[in-house]
């Protein structure tokens, strides 16, 4: 090597280091990414205990990496490298043709048996019928699209066994849902069924609870579907993956022009709320144009519905609580991530009627909440 | 810290090069030590202490070996003294667990176990402190008097926590005085890229798909063919983890002015295991061979001599590598090959074709890493069970781990031969000029890319 080349290539790998050090040093920190829907972490406050438990090292650490320049695009260029290399699975998230679905891990712990046991014993503990429905997401619908041999959980074997739980009727989610696995019932960037899918949940839902006659037709909504003005829908698959290139989602939502009083506990007291919070297709979290996305408790009331509905559910019901609202006096959305309260208690002292337990399969298997259940 | 980090790659070396070549080529030395003593601190700041404490004892020693030479029964003491107190500290931090562990399985007998965090590379600085009085004695090195000069050696950042071990007889000549042209700064630098490329690029794919192996046995679904794909990933991602942390060490060490001896050679092309062994971290192998073998009389002392002190060192080699059973196990493993190829094996191997001795060398080498890399030994006998026909030979899962993984298994498979090298060498001049950015380049973004994904690096032998 001539010395002129070896400065070459030794500026060049300076440059790139210093150059990155610099970059990072300028650019202002963030608070938060949309993308990884979290807050970053900030340079820590120094302190000696810090530095001797090692947390103060450890902030250091976080910071440097969460406020890394061009942070969403290095990401990006992993997933591009990977899927060069022939691999099909992306941080837990297969690429299927034009469409990601997430792998849904075996449950650990014996969870799954646990929190089906909740469900078992708040039903010994009202007098209400309970439902519980297990919702199967894209990797058991779409199960045919997976890579060959990639592993999945087997949902339907688990689904199977919840239906026949004793003291609780079952709604059916699954053979709906596989019977019209060809459409666009769930995202192609986010692991939530679309409204499509969700239209099919709610008449599964009102089947079960013994009013089918009731299930409005496709055709008497009017669809509107939002995506060229809101950039479209990039969704938590398309984070978790790093896969930027797909085509964006487009969110549709069915419209009828029924009066609905709706409420959302967010904070502990009651607010008034929209059906559809259009502010959210601002955001990147566009799926939260539902009711306004995740919350403790949210109560729908239609006077000119029939009967009281208690929803212990997951966000795959806010989707689908537009179609229920449509039919019932009261809808009572209830999250028990948020909500900590005992669920039967909860139904008797607002005069309900039934209790419907809808979750997805992945989030029932993993939740650590449902022991309010029994309570 | 480690070089696989984010902090260190765009923090700490960019800043420590800068402070460094501003200095005054007399003070390099004591901005060395400072920003290794940092370096060291990064992760535990209060084992910076044991690095206080290691070269002063090291210091001292060497000085009295050196003031008493012509009493060689006291300079011996002194020699002695040394090793005693690095295995002591090594023994404390690394093995009282274990010990005490073991012990009270004797009815009456209940030690306490500490739990402490084991102290960064203490394993690879000790060995290294060791051979600086030994060396001082057989006056194989000079004695160092300033210890600014012999902190800088101990703690020297590039090599600190993972190796190579580098004796103090090497790099003693240029911790007095080195020069760093830009040939040395540029040929550091590509080594160093490499070595990082082979860890975050390679060995962490070749770790994934372990993990997925290992990830079916545990759930019961391990195949013939799933238990050979784990040891041969995990072969792969020990290979190119350590041998590219040592591409790195070596790198950073000539960007510095070092010249730290290699490594790796290539270990899986070799034809027997006495070969592999002078192939793998062979900063370890000479180590023992030159401290421990020869001193216990080599082989030259007859043949039952020579067996016991292949035993016993091949222990200690197992046992270096962590405190557990597996690790004794997996040394003796290896001591066992040895004995049977130096007294049993020994004509058949001559008459044997050189690519059966590479399949022979490889299986030997590829079992070892399952007693390696499974700590419970009960998981390990079942986990090698399968592979040796205890199992179903093939499931679903296999064709997509193969296929999901085929490029990369091709890569480190050829990655681990000379081709690339052999290619590089072969390549025109002018070739090799235009190539070497575009593949510097290439290796720093795609590398930045994988660690600003992953959270979480950890190196293999980072807690050793």
């Amino acid at each position: 090597m001539t010395t002129r080349y070896s400065r070459f290539l030794s500026a060049f790998f300076c440059l790139f280091l210093g150059g990155l050090l610099a970059w990072h040093a300028l650019l202002p920190d963030r608070d938060r990414s949309d993308v990884e829907n979290r807050t970053l972490a900030q340079f820590p406050a120094f302190s000696w205990e810090g530095l001797k438990d090692g947390s103060f090292t450890q902030g250091v650490e976080d910071y440097f990496a969460d406020q890394f320049p061009l942070r969403d695009q290095w990401t990006g260029l992993k997933a591009r490298t990977e899927q060069l290399l022939g691999k099909r699975e992306f941080n837990g998230v297969y690429l299927c043709g034009d469409a990601l679905i997430a792998k849904v891990d075996p449950p650990r712990d014996g969870l799954e048996e646990k929190n089906l046991s909740y469900v078992s014993r708040l039903a010994e503990r009202t007098e209400l019928p309970v439902y519980l429905g297990l919702i199967p997401p894209a990797a058991e619908i779409r199960k045919d699209d997976l890579p060959k041999g990639a592993e999945s959980w087997d949902q339907a074997a688990f689904i199977a066994q919840a239906a026949d739980l004793e003291g609780v009727e079952s709604i059916d989610f699954l053979s709906p849902l596989a019977a019209h696995a060809g459409e666009d019932i769930f995202y192609r960037t986010d692991h939530h069924w679309t409204t499509q899918g969700a239209y099919y949940g709610y008449a599964a839902l009102m089947e079960a609870l013994g009013r089918d006659g009731e299930v409005l037709e496709q055709e008497v909504y009017d669809r509107r579907s939002f995506p060229p003005a809101f950039n479209g829908f990039q969704g938590t698959l398309y984070s978790q993956s790093g896969v930027h290139w797909l085509e964006p989602d487009t969110i549709e939502l069915w419209v009828t022009g029924a009066g609905l009083s709706i409420t959302s506990w967010r904070d502990g007291t009651p607010k008034e709320a929209p059906l559809y919070d259009l502010d959210k297709l601002d955001t990147k979290d566009k799926y939260a144009v539902f009711l306004g996305g995740n919350q403790p408790l949210c109560v729908i009331k239609n006077s000119e519905g029939q009967g009281k509905l208690l929803l212990i559910r997951d966000s795959y019901a806010d989707s689908m609580a537009p179609f229920l609202a449509l039919h019932f006096e009261e809808v009572h959305l209830l999250d028990p991530r948020y909500y900590r309260y005992s669920a039967a208690k909860y139904a008797e002292e607002n005069g309900l009627d039934a209790i419907a337990v809808v979750y997805s399969v992945p989030n029932f298997i993993t939740d650590r909440n449902l022991v309010l259940l029994a309570q | 810290m480690v070089f696989s980090s984010l902090t260190f790659l765009f923090g700490y070396l960019p800043l420590t090069l800068a402070l460094y070549f501003l200095t005054p080529l007399r003070r390099r030395n004591f901005v060395l030590l400072a920003v290794s003593l940092f370096f060291y601190g990064w992760g535990e700041p209060v084992y910076v202490g044991i690095m206080f404490l290691s070269i002063f004892i090291d210091y001292s020693h060497g000085l009295l070996v050196e003031k008493f030479r012509d009493r060689d029964r006291l300079a011996r003491w002194f020699v002695g003294q040394s090793v005693v107190c690095n295995l002591l500290l090594l023994g404390f931090f690394k093995y009282w667990d274990f010990l005490a562990a073991n012990l009270s399985l004797i009815p009456g007998v209940d030690l306490p176990r500490l739990g402490l965090p084991l102290p960064l590379g203490i394993s690879f600085f000790t060995f290294q402190t060791m051979s600086y009085t030994i060396d001082v004695y057989r006056q194989d090195a000079p004695v160092q008097r300033n210890i600014i000069d012999f902190g800088a050696y101990v703690t020297l950042f590039p090599q600190l926590i993972a190796g190579p071990i580098v004796k103090y007889k090497t790099v003693a000549a240029e911790l007095v005085s080195r020069t760093v042209t830009s040939q040395d700064f540029a040929g550091g630098a590509c080594r160093f890229t490499v070595g990082l490329a082979k860890k975050v690029l390679l060995a962490n794919a070749a770790g994934a798909l372990w993990e997925s192996c290992l990830a079916s046995q545990s759930a019961g679904a391990l195949t013939v063919a799933g238990g050979w794909t784990g040891l041969f990933a995990f072969g792969f991602q020990i290979y190119f983890d350590f041998s590219g942390y040592s591409d790195m060490a070596i790198g950073l060490g000539r960007i510095l002015g070092f010249r730290f001896n290699e490594n790796f050679d290539h270990p899986y092309l070799s034809t027997s295991v006495g070969e592999f062994w002078r192939r793998w971290h062979m900063s370890l192998t000479s180590w023992f061979r030159e401290y421990l073998y020869f001193p216990l009389g080599g082989s030259r002392a007859g043949k039952a001599r020579t067996l016991r002190n292949l035993l016993i060192v091949w222990f200690c080699t197992g046992f270096w590598h962590g405190a557990s059973w597996n690790f004794i196990l997996w040394g003796l493993y290896f001591g066992l090959w040895l004995i049977l190829e130096r007294f049993v094996f020994k004509d058949l191997l001559t008459r044997t074709p050189v690519w059966v001795k590479r399949v022979y060398t490889l299986l030997v080498v590829f079992v070892g890493w399952g007693i390696f890399a499974m700590e419970d030994l009960g998981i390990c006998g079942k986990y090698l069970a399968v592979c040796f026909g205890g199992g179903p030979l093939w499931s679903g899962p296999d064709g997509y781990r193969l296929r999901s993984w085929a490029v990369v298994l091709l890569l480190l498979a050829l990655g681990s031969t000379t081709l690339a090298a052999d290619l590089w060498r072969k390549m025109p001049e002018r070739g090799r000029k235009a190539l070497a950015p575009v593949l510097m380049a290439l290796g720093l973004v795609v590398s930045t890319a994988y660690l600003v994904d992953g959270s979480y690096n950890p190196f293999l032998y980072f807690r050793f």
